[in-house]
């Protein structure tokens, strides 16, 4: 039995080794069930959230918030899932938001591995000091630095574009950090190997520690999509024309200074959620096809 | 040693980055050349004064197009102007949603002087703008805290209705005898419904409490006020603030589905209310106006003035305007905050500054508005003394306040102790800046 | 001695080489960063000693900001509260994300769904996860508190209305948002673990328990340190949620670093404190970052 590859759930339940092996089954199969009770139980808690807004987005504006918490529409607002798409612009924001996901992600995965690798395996003088102002940059918070750099990218005429979101989040440290961490992983005598057999770094980084950094640069991506997805302040600060807006800013517009259609927010909620589950749904093979799975003898 | 920010950066960006060169010279001025305005505004699909006041100017001045800027709504919209102005990008006229962030934008050199355009305008809130003299903004809505009531649940819990005549203490009350009436006539509404908002307390003290200011620092003036809100808490004649909090009520859904027989609010819940009913999110039920509960009997009654509270609402003009639009930025901002804009916005349920016999005309013969005598006296008759003052110190002293707020509706300190503390902190943290 | 002179220019060649190749790597991230990130943030520097008000003209002040810190009460608590924060979220998530990573890295049937509901917490809205959390903490009407009537707690706790229980209530909600992102992370350290590693630790008849202790955590060595350094950085920096779970409140219970910033430099305009609190609060994560650093890095050796 191992972590990786496990036919027998639930570690815990299984007890080691010293049982026979039909003894085992039952207790496993028991543990199985006992394993997909606590699963079915932890998703109710993590899915409430969610359940919440679905709820919500089938219910009036009024009828949204009450006392207690009403856990069924009645009546049921079908109209709110007809209305979002007549009323505003959702296909627009939906494009924006996706055109801005893919190319944010895109360019963090491939500039930040890039420049992992530089960090992680190459030696040259100043690069530690280099690193580390990359990660302590993660530590300034943002919304102290963001007017500074809204005045620099309205000097570059970039303000109120897609670019200048682009610009801001494609070249975070974070996506630089999370490679490296994981090149480090990677045994140095591969590359060495390479090195002997006339490899140049460029060669050794597409060739060799590319295909087998794939779980890691799959959640980056992940990860990056849904932060660019959710993205609120960065649109809100650099974004002012209305076919410009993202999925959160457009949601936005459905609360205006004295009255918000909560229903409505909710439902453009539930259908932005909806892709990025997807994607993460999809993007999950290569997690469990990482290193075990590619033939490599650590 | 003085530098501007804007010229660190751009010296820094020199170096490292291409610039291109911005701003260009202001043409030659022709007073009938056509001429384009940017004015921002929020949430345009759902809020129709700025094309209101956009199209009304354009019938006196075609020659003068308003172009509305979309912005976000709420803070936001500050958070996003503050933005533009630092970088040079924001419109040529622009909102200030309360007097607090008058203050930041006048202060900080954002606002052209506009004492020419204020000086044919009439109405209480001007004063408000004026700083050394000159006007720097002129105001085009103002709102003021009535209190709205539900006829139709005074009547089953067969408590007799507002008239003109309430201090608080007839409020609380009627809050409390409205839910046992309502109790016994087996309905779940509560008396009264306060919102989360600071201003529900905090407001009406400043405004009311003779000799109480905000600046001074001595908040003694709010206790008598929150500790009518904490009774009604305890008496169950509203929901507490933690329920409203926790559960995110919302006085739309309070008022309009019925759940509370009374609510003080801005005027401008009119408009919201009108546009709720006819959208099926409100039910429909007889309701009225009254003025807000008085500190004393000395301002109640029909032959006397009330006093509420309320901050106008107002336009500046962005002092990076080309010189060519100021003129007609100008105009505008004098249509804006006139008689004519008055009644237009009037006629879609807003209080413009200046309130005349013809602008309640207007509000009154809308669809669904009550038609008693007190709901128009509650219109039209009051002293609205600004909640916010203008000073350097507001913004940390609301701040502090709002904190203190929740402080004292969610838990049991005591409303002494917070305040001394809320005290403690204006001297050593606000007021020594 | 003999082979000192030769050895040392191809040393200087292969340090130049191997710096061109560094940079050639770094460059085209590197040139992003330096203009649109470190360029912003070293403006920031400047202007913590200024009184800078956004708009224009920014004097300087030398230290006076720093001095003020010193004597401001709100910034105190603020710090106070985001250490309570840290101080339970960095090992509640750390061991929440561990966990959920070991349970769904095996061939489960369903197992991919189940990892999609465990980083659902983190897609969706914050908005709604507030007003969720929000209501079933309600101390009247809330599930959690009839729950805890139930089984004979006689004084429930008031939670988010609660100056006393705010915090834990955010602490709880924070945990539960940011497992999942975490546990991503720890799904793709764990696939490094060669499996052979398991088996052999198998062979030698180790417990789950063994091979967890001598072989996963070892092996998921980089990656624990990648996700604690992040982790505690976005504790310390933590401001969105708890913007919306309670704004702060009540009183001063849950304000912290971030939201103080926010509001001094956006709603109170004074943007040259706001960016000396900023600097602090960078100071604070730094420090810790560069704690981890060197202890990781003696760890590896």
């Amino acid at each position: 039995m191992t972590a990786t590859d496990l036919s027998t759930p639930v570690p815990a339940v299984v007890a080691p080794g010293k049982h026979g092996t039909s003894a085992r089954r039952v207790r496993s199969r028991g543990g199985r069930l006992l394993g997909y009770a606590a699963l079915v139980l932890a998703a109710a808690g993590l899915l409430l959230p969610f359940f919440w807004m679905v709820v919500a987005s089938l219910k009036t504006n009024n009828d949204v918030f009450t006392i207690p918490i009403t856990w069924l529409p009645d009546p049921v607002v079908w109209r709110n899932y007809v209305d979002i798409w007549q009323r505003s612009d959702m296909t627009t924001w939906l494009g924006n938001t996706l055109l801005l996901s893919v190319i944010v992600t895109f360019l963090q995965v491939f500039t930040g591995s890039f420049a992992a690798y530089g960090f992680a395996r190459v030696r040259f003088p100043g690069r530690n000091a280099l690193f580390l102002a990359y990660v302590g940059t993660i530590a300034v918070p943002w919304q102290s630095y963001m007017i500074p750099q809204f005045i620099l990218m309205s000097k570059l005429h970039l303000s109120n574009t897609l670019w200048s979101i682009v610009a801001i989040q494609a070249f975070g440290a974070v996506g630089v950090f999370l490679m490296k961490q994981f090149y480090e992983t990677i045994p140095e005598e591969l590359s060495e190997a390479a090195r002997v057999d006339g490899l140049s770094e460029y060669g050794i980084y597409r060739r060799i520690i590319l295909p087998l950094s794939r779980p890691a640069l799959a959640s980056l991506a992940l990860l990056m999509f849904t932060t660019t997805w959710n993205d609120y302040l960065g649109p809100l600060i650099y974004l002012r024309s209305p076919e410009l807006r993202t999925i959160q800013l457009g949601l936005n517009t459905f609360i205006s200074q004295y009255n918000a259609e909560y229903a409505l927010i909710m439902t453009g909620s539930v259908l932005s959620v909806l892709p990025v589950a997807v994607i993460f749904l999809l993007g999950q093979r290569y997690f469990i096809e990482g290193v075990a799975s590619t033939g490599l003898k650590g | 040693m003085k530098r501007a920010i804007p010229a660190v950066i751009s010296a820094a960006t020199a170096l490292t980055l291409v610039l291109t060169g911005c701003g260009g010279g202001d043409e030659p001025v022709d007073p009938n050349a056509p001429v384009t305005i940017t004015l921002a505004g929020w949430s345009l699909a759902s809020t129709p004064e700025f094309k209101t006041l956009a199209d009304g100017f354009k019938a006196t001045h075609p020659n003068v197009t308003v172009e509305l800027k979309e912005y976000a709504p709420g803070n936001d919209y500050d958070t996003q102007m503050i933005t533009d102005l630092a970088a040079g990008t924001a419109p040529d006229v622009y909102v200030m949603k309360n007097l607090k962030n008058f203050y930041t934008y006048q202060s900080g050199g954002q606002l052209l002087d506009v004492s020419d355009a204020a000086s044919g305008l009439n109405s209480p809130a001007l004063a408000s703008y004026q700083v050394d003299g000159k006007a720097y903004a002129v105001p085009y809505r103002q709102d003021s805290w009535v209190l709205f009531y539900n006829k139709d649940l005074f009547a089953k819990a067969k408590v007799a209705p507002p008239d003109g005549s309430w201090t608080w203490d007839d409020y609380t009350d009627a809050a409390k005898r409205l839910q046992t009436g309502l109790k016994a006539a087996g309905s779940n509404a509560t008396g009264a419904y306060q919102h989360t908002f600071q201003s529900t307390v905090q407001g009406f003290a400043l405004a009311q409490t003779p000799n109480a200011d905000l600046l001074s620092g001595d908040f003694g003036y709010l206790k008598p006020y929150y500790e009518r809100s904490l009774d009604l808490q305890a008496a169950g004649a509203q929901p507490t603030f933690g329920t409203a909090k926790t559960n995110k009520l919302t006085y739309q859904a309070q008022f309009g589905k019925q759940q509370s027989a009374m609510l003080l609010m801005g005027t401008w819940y009119v408009a919201t209310l009108l546009n709720q009913r006819q959208s099926g999110d409100a039910d429909t039920f007889q309701w009225g106006i009254a003025p807000a509960p008085q500190f004393d009997k000395s301002t109640t009654g029909a032959s006397a003035t009330p006093v509420t509270f309320g901050d106008p609402t107002g336009l500046g003009i962005n002092p990076k305007i080309n010189k060519s639009k100021a003129a007609a930025a100008k105009d505008f901002l004098k249509y804006a905050a006139g008689p004519e804009a008055g009644k237009a916005l009037a006629g879609i349920g807003i209080t413009p500054a200046q309130v005349t016999d013809a602008v309640t005309a207007s509000l009154f013969g809308l669809d669904g508005v009550p038609q008693d005598d007190l709901s128009k006296f509650a219109f039209a008759k009051h002293t609205v003394k600004p909640e916010n003052p203008v000073s350097k110190h507001t913004a940390g002293l609301q701040n502090l306040l709002n904190e203190t707020h929740s402080a004292i509706l969610s838990d049991s300190k005591g409303v002494d102790a917070e305040l001394s503390k809320a005290q403690s902190r204006a001297k050593n943290e606000v007021l020594n800046q | 001695m003999a082979t000192l002179p030769r050895t040392r220019p191809r040393n200087r060649r292969l340090v130049s080489r191997n710096t061109v190749a560094g940079w050639s790597f770094i460059l085209p991230n590197f040139l992003g960063f330096v203009g649109l990130t470190l360029l912003p943030v070293v403006v920031l520097f400047y202007v913590a000693f200024t009184n800078w008000n956004v708009f224009g003209v920014a004097e300087w002040t030398g230290t006076a900001n720093f001095r003020r810190m010193w004597d401001d009460a709100s910034f105190w608590t603020a710090l106070r509260n985001t250490v309570y924060y840290a101080v339970f979220h960095i090992p509640l998530t750390l061991a929440a994300a561990l966990g959920l990573a070991l349970l769904l890295n095996r061939k489960l049937r369903g197992v991919r769904f189940f990892r999609t509901i465990a980083f659902f917490p983190y897609i969706t809205s914050i908005v709604a996860i507030a007003v969720v959390w929000n209501q079933l903490f309600s101390p009247e009407y809330g599930p959690i508190n009839a729950l805890l009537g139930a089984v004979g707690v006689d004084n429930p706790p008031g939670w988010t209305a609660s100056a006393t229980w705010s915090m834990p209530a955010v602490i709880i909600v924070g945990t539960w948002r940011y497992m999942g992102y975490y546990m991503l992370l720890f799904l793709a350290g764990l696939q490094t673990i060669p499996a052979q590693l398991y088996e052999a630790a198998e062979t030698d008849g180790a417990s789950p328990w063994q091979r967890f202790v001598h072989v996963t955590l070892p092996g998921l060595r980089h990656t624990t340190f990648f996700v604690t350094v992040l982790l505690t950085i976005e504790s310390f920096k933590v401001f969105d949620l708890i913007l919306v779970m309670t704004g702060g409140g009540p009183g001063q219970s849950t304000l912290v670093l971030s939201q103080y910033i926010f509001q001094k430099g956006f709603e109170e305009n004074q943007f040259g404190y706001a960016s000396a609190v900023s600097i602090v609060l960078f100071a604070i994560c730094f420090g810790i970052t560069v704690i981890q650093f060197m202890v990781n890095k003696r760890r590896n050796s």
